[in-house]
C-alpha cells in the first residue's frame, strides 16, 4: 500500500514537472499579453558574449517565465488561494463588497533619485512642491484656469472596504487645506464618494478609470465652475451604447479571476460625425546644436471621439479619444454658429471620457501632462486658447512630479 | 539558478532527471556534474572559474597530504595549509576584500590609499569584458565544503579521492551548491561511490522537496512581504506596532525561507539517493540560545565547532582559553554571514548571550517558568535578526528603539493594524509551522490509518501546483499605460 501511494507520487510528480516542460517546448511563444498590456519575452540572443556577460540566461529565464504554459490560469489559482488565506487582496489590490477592486499600493514619489515602490503612503514634500506650482501658475496665468484632481477608486469606494480610509482622508486633506483659498481648484472628491456611496456606479470595479456616468459628473461640475451650467446637455438626451465585458487593468494586476466584468458606455449624440479627432505622437530627437527638438510622428485622424476597434480588444478604454497619446485636437466640422472657445487640456487618461463632452461646447487641444509635457503657457500661446484645464489624478500626483513642473 | 523559479521546476529538473536515470550507475556522477555545473553557470557565467580555481586546488592538494600525513605530519600539515590559505584566499578576496578596503581607508594614515573595487575587466580571446564586482554566489559555502576535504583527509578522517569526477561533484552538487546545508566530506564520502536510488527514498525526497518549496514560497516569502511592507512603512510613520511587526516578520521570514530551502536541498539529495544531513530541528521551540544555535543552520555549527572551535581547544583547556574560543567562533559566524559589521555585531551577539548562558543565565532559566524561557529566548533572537536585517546599523537601532517606543510616533496607526488583521492568518499558520505539532500529528495518523500516506503525497502534489501558481504570478506584471 505504501509502496503504491509513493509510486503515484512520483508518477504524478515526474507528469506534473515533465509535463509542464513538455507543453512549454510545444506550444507556440506569444508575442503580446493582453491582460498584462506588454510585449513578451521571446527566444534570447544567443553569442558567447551574451553568455559571458549573462544577458543571455537572464533573458532566458524571463523567456520560460512569460512564455510559461497557462500562465493566466494560475494566476488566477494564486487569488483563490490568496482569498482562501483570508488576505483581503491580492499584488496590492484590495477586493471589497460587490467585486469593487481598487489598487492600494502605490509608487510614492520622492524626487527623481527616490520612489518607494508599494506602498499606501506618499510623500507631502512631492505633494505641496505641485500644489505651489499651482497656486504661482494661477497667478502669473491670465486666461481661466481651473484644476481637477479626481480621487483614486481606494478613495472613491472606501466604503467597500475594510481598508481605513485613515492615509486616503490625510492626502485629501492636504490639498484641500491647500488648496482651499485657491480660485482654480475644483474639488470634485467628496460628490464622488457620495454618489459611490448612494449606489452610482462612477468607478470601474475593476480598473482605475471613473465611469462615463463618473466623467459626465466632472464635466457637469467643470462647466458649473465656468458659469455654464446652462450649457450642461441633460444625461437623458444621450443615446447610450454598452460594452458588458470590460475587464480593467486592476483586475489584471488583482489576478482574481472570479469578479465579474464591468460595462463600458459610450454615450452618443446624433451629430458625433461632425467631430473630428486627431491625434499625435511625438519623437524627442537632439539636433545638430544638441538641442532636444520634439517632432510630432504618426498623426492619425477620425471622426467623432472614439476608436471602436478597441471594443473588440482586452483595453476597451482606450475607445475614447484612441487612449494614450502625446497630444490631441477635437474640433466641430459642422455649422460653427458664432466663435467657438478653445481650451487647452492638460491630463492623464481620467480626462478621455471628459473631453467628449467638453468637445460639444467647446474646441480641444489635449496635451499628456503624465508623459511629462508641462510647458502649458507656451501650447496656450501655440494654439491661441481661451482656459485652460488640468485634469491630473491622485495616483499620478503621488506617483510623479509632472503637476509640479507646471509652467 | 534557484530552485524556486519556473525554469529550475520545469526545464532543468526534468531534464536532469531524465539523463541521470538514463545513464548507467558509472556515468552517474559525471552526469550531476556536468548539470551542476549548467546549475551554477547559469546565474554566474564568469565566476564559475573562480569555484573551479578552488576545486582543482583543493583536488590537486589532496595528494600530497594524502601521501605524507602517515609519514610526515609537518608535511602534510604544510599542504593542508597552503590548500586553506588558496581557498581562503578566494573568499577573502571576493567577499570580504571591499568591506576592508572601505574600513582601512578610515584610517587617518590610510586615507585614500586603499581604493574599492567596483568591477573587473579581462580579456578572453582578445576580447574586452567588463562585470560588476560582486559576491559569487554560494562561495561561503562551497568555500567550506572544500576546506572540510582537506581537512578531514588530513586527520585521517576520509581517504584520498584520486577521481576528479567524484570530488567534483561533491563539491558542485547542485541541491546543496548554493546555500547548504555544508555536506562534511567524511559524511558522504562513501556516497559517492555507492548509493542506493530507490522509490521510498525518490517519493520521500518528492514530499520533502515540496514541503520546502511550499515553506519557502507559501510561508517565507509571504512573511518577506509583509516585512517588506512595515519596514517601507516605517519610514513613513514609525509605529511600536510596526517595529514589533517588522522584528516578527523577519523572524518568520528567514526561518521558513532558509529551511525551505534546505528542506528542497535533502529531497533533491534523496531523488538521486544521497543522504545529508539534518539543518534545522524547529529553531523556534529553543528555551535558550544555547539550544537555539544546536536547533538552527546545524551544519554550519557542526562546521565551525569541528574545524574551529576544538582545534582551539573547545572547552578542555580551562575557562579563560573557553571563552576567547567561543569569542572567535562567534565573531568568525558572524563575519562569514556577511562582509559588514551588523554581521559581525550579530555574532557577537549571539556569542556573548552564550558565555552569559554558559556562566550563570542557564542555571536561572532553569528555576523560571518554561513559558518564560521560550518568550525571552524568541525575543533574544528576534532582536539578533533586526540586526542581522539591517546592514544599516542606526537603522536597526532605530527599530529596537521603537519596540520599546523610544522615536515612535505613534503606537499603533489604523492602517498598521488593517496589515496585521489581514496578517493573522499568515503569522498563526507559521507559529504552529514553526513547532514540530504537525509533524508529530502526521506521523501519529501514519500510524492509525492507511489513507495518511496517500493524503500526505495528494498534498505534497497540491502544493507544487499552488507553488507554482505563486510563481507564475510573480513574473506577472501588468503594464499600466496611462502612466505613460
Amino acid at each position: 500500500m505504501k509502496k503504491l501511494s509513493d509510486k503515484i507520487l512520483i508518477i504524478l510528480f515526474v507528469l506534473f514537472i515533465g509535463g509542464f516542460g513538455m507543453a512549454f517546448f510545444i506550444l507556440p511563444d506569444n508575442d503580446f499579453s493582453e491582460e498584462e498590456n506588454r510585449y513578451l519575452q521571446t527566444f534570447p540572443d544567443f553569442g558567447i558574449d551574451e553568455l559571458i556577460n549573462g544577458d543571455f540566461t537572464e533573458n532566458m529565464n524571463s523567456y520560460y517565465a512569460d512564455q510559461f504554459p497557462w500562465r493566466n490560469g494560475l494566476v488566477g489559482i494564486k487569488g483563490v488561494c490568496e482569498t482562501i488565506a483570508l488576505k483581503g487582496e491580492n499584488n496590492g489590490v484590495l477586493l471589497g463588497k460587490g467585486g469593487q477592486l481598487a489598487v492600494r499600493l502605490f509608487d510614492a514619489y520622492k524626487d527623481r533619485h527616490t520612489v518607494v515602490e508599494d506602498t499606501d503612503y506618499f510623500f507631502s514634500e512631492n505633494i505641496l512642491r505641485a500644489i505651489d506650482a499651482v497656486k504661482k501658475f494661477e497667478q502669473n496665468c491670465d486666461i481661466p484656469f481651473t484644476v481637477m484632481i479626481p480621487p483614486r477608486t481606494v478613495d472613491v469606494a472606501k466604503s467597500a472596504f475594510l481598508y481605513p480610509d485613515e492615509l486616503s482622508e490625510r492626502l485629501q486633506g492636504l490639498l484641500d487645506e491647500n488648496l482651499s483659498d485657491s480660485a482654480s481648484y475644483l474639488n470634485i472628491s467628496r460628490i464622488l464618494t457620495d454618489l459611490y456611496d448612494s449606489g452610482e456606479y462612477v468607478y470601474y470595479r475593476t480598473d482605475h478609470h471613473w465611469t462615463t456616468k463618473g466623467a459626465y459628473v466632472a464635466y457637469s461640475e467643470i462647466m458649473k465652475k465656468w458659469g455654464m451650467e446652462d450649457l450642461v446637455i441633460d444625461e437623458s438626451e444621450f443615446k447610450k451604447e454598452t460594452v458588458t465585458d470590460f475587464y480593467g487593468t486592476t483586475w489584471s494586476r488583482a489576478g482574481y479571476k472570479f469578479i465579474s466584468p464591468d460595462s463600458l458606455e459610450i454615450w452618443t449624440l446624433p451629430d458625433d460625425d461632425l467631430y473630428v479627432t486627431t491625434v499625435y505622437d511625438s519623437k524627442n530627437t537632439v539636433d545638430d546644436k544638441g538641442n532636444t527638438v520634439t517632432e510630432k510622428v504618426s498623426v492619425k485622424s477620425f471622426t467623432s471621439f472614439y476608436n471602436r476597434e478597441y471594443l473588440l480588444k482586452k483595453d476597451k478604454y482606450s475607445v475614447f479619444l484612441d487612449g494614450t497619446h502625446a497630444e490631441m485636437t477635437v474640433t466641430y466640422e459642422g455649422n460653427r454658429e458664432g466663435e467657438r472657445e478653445k481650451i487647452l487640456i492638460a491630463k492623464d487618461s481620467f480626462a478621455n471620457p471628459v473631453v467628449t463632452f467638453l468637445a460639444r461646447h467647446f474646441d480641444i487641444v489635449v496635451v499628456n501632462l503624465a508623459s511629462g509635457m508641462c510647458d502649458l503657457t507656451a501650447y496656450a500661446q501655440e494654439y491661441d486658447c481661451d482656459r485652460i484645464l488640468v485634469l491630473y489624478n491622485l495616483e499620478n500626483l503621488v506617483e510623479n512630479d509632472n503637476l509640479a513642473n507646471i509652467k | 539558478m534557484v530552485f524556486s523559479s519556473l525554469i529550475f521546476l520545469f526545464a532543468f529538473l526534468p531534464l536532469t532527471l531524465a539523463v541521470y536515470f538514463a545513464v548507467p550507475f558509472r556515468f552517474r556522477n559525471i552526469a550531476l556534474f556536468v548539470v551542476s555545473l549548467i546549475f551554477y553557470g547559469w546565474g554566474e557565467p564568469l565566476y564559475i572559474i573562480v569555484m573551479i580555481f578552488s576545486i582543482v586546488t583543493a583536488y590537486a592538494f589532496g595528494f600530497p597530504i594524502g601521501k605524507y600525513r602517515d609519514v610526515n605530519k609537518k608535511k602534510a600539515r604544510f599542504f593542508l595549509c597552503l590548500s586553506l590559505i588558496l581557498n581562503l584566499a578566494m573568499l577573502a578576496f571576493f567577499k570580504y576584500y571591499n568591506f576592508f578596503a572601505e574600513n582601512l581607508s578610515l584610517l587617518p594614515f590610510l586615507e585614500g590609499k586603499i581604493s574599492t573595487i567596483d568591477e573587473i575587466s579581462f580579456t578572453l580571446f582578445g576580447k574586452n569584458y567588463t562585470t560588476d564586482f560582486s559576491l559569487p554566489v554560494g562561495i561561503s559555502f562551497y568555500t567550506f565544503q572544500i576546506m572540510s576535504y582537506s581537512i578531514d583527509l588530513y586527520r585521517n578522517d576520509a581517504s584520498l579521492q584520486k577521481n576528479f569526477i567524484s570530488f567534483g561533484t561533491y563539491v558542485t552538487l547542485f541541491p546543496q551548491l548554493v546555500a547548504g546545508p555544508i555536506v562534511r566530506y567524511k559524511d558522504i564520502d562513501d556516497q559517492l561511490s555507492e548509493r542506493k536510488e530507490s522509490v521510498e527514498k525518490f517519493a520521500s525526497g518528492v514530499r520533502r522537496f515540496c514541503c520546502g518549496l511550499g515553506k519557502k514560497i507559501l510561508l517565507g516569502d509571504a512573511a518577506s512581504a509583509l516585512y517588506e511592507y512595515f519596514k517601507s512603512a516605517d519610514g513613513f510613520e514609525g509605529s511600536v506596532i510596526g517595529a514589533w511587526m517588522i522584528m516578527i516578520c523577519f523572524t518568520f521570514h528567514i526561518y521558513f525561507d532558509f529551511s525551505g530551502y534546505s528542506d528542497m536541498a535533502i529531497g533533491l539529495g534523496r531523488m538521486f539517493g544521497f543522504e545529508f544531513v539534518e539543518n534545522f530541528n524547529y529553531p523556534y521551540i529553543s528555551k535558550s540560545i544555547t539550544e537555539f544555535w544546536r536547533r538552527w543552520h546545524i551544519s554550519l555549527s557542526t562546521w565551525f565547532k569541528e574545524y574551529v572551535y576544538i582545534p582551539l581547544g573547545g572547552n578542555r583547556r580551562g575557562w579563560a582559553i573557553q571563552l576567547r574560543n567561543i569569542a572567535i567562533v562567534w565573531f568568525l559566524t558572524g563575519f562569514w554571514h556577511g562582509a559588514g559589521w551588523n554581521y559581525i555585531i550579530w555574532g557577537v551577539y549571539f556569542g556573548a548571550v552564550l558565555i552569559l548562558e554558559k556562566t550563570f543565565l542557564l542555571k536561572l532559566y532553569d528555576r523560571l517558568p518554561v513559558a518564560v524561557c521560550h518568550i525571552w529566548t524568541l525575543f533574544l533572537i528576534g532582536i539578533g535578526w533586526i540586526i542581522f536585517a539591517f546592514t544599516d546599523m542606526s537603522s536597526g537601532i532605530d527599530i529596537i528603539g521603537k519596540l520599546f517606543g523610544i522615536g515612535a510616533t505613534s503606537f499603533a496607526s489604523r492602517t498598521a493594524l488593517y496589515q496585521i488583521l489581514r496578517a493573522l492568518p499568515l503569522i498563526l499558520v507559521c507559529a504552529v509551522g514553526s513547532t514540530p505539532y504537525p509533524r508529530k500529528l502526521l506521523s501519529r495518523f501514519v500510524v492509525k490509518y492507511k489513507w495518511t500516506s496517500w493524503a500526505a503525497s495528494a498534498g505534497a502534489v497540491m502544493i507544487l501546483i499552488v507553488c507554482t501558481a505563486y510563481l507564475a504570478d510573480s513574473t506577472f506584471s501588468p503594464f499600466l499605460y496611462f502612466i505613460f
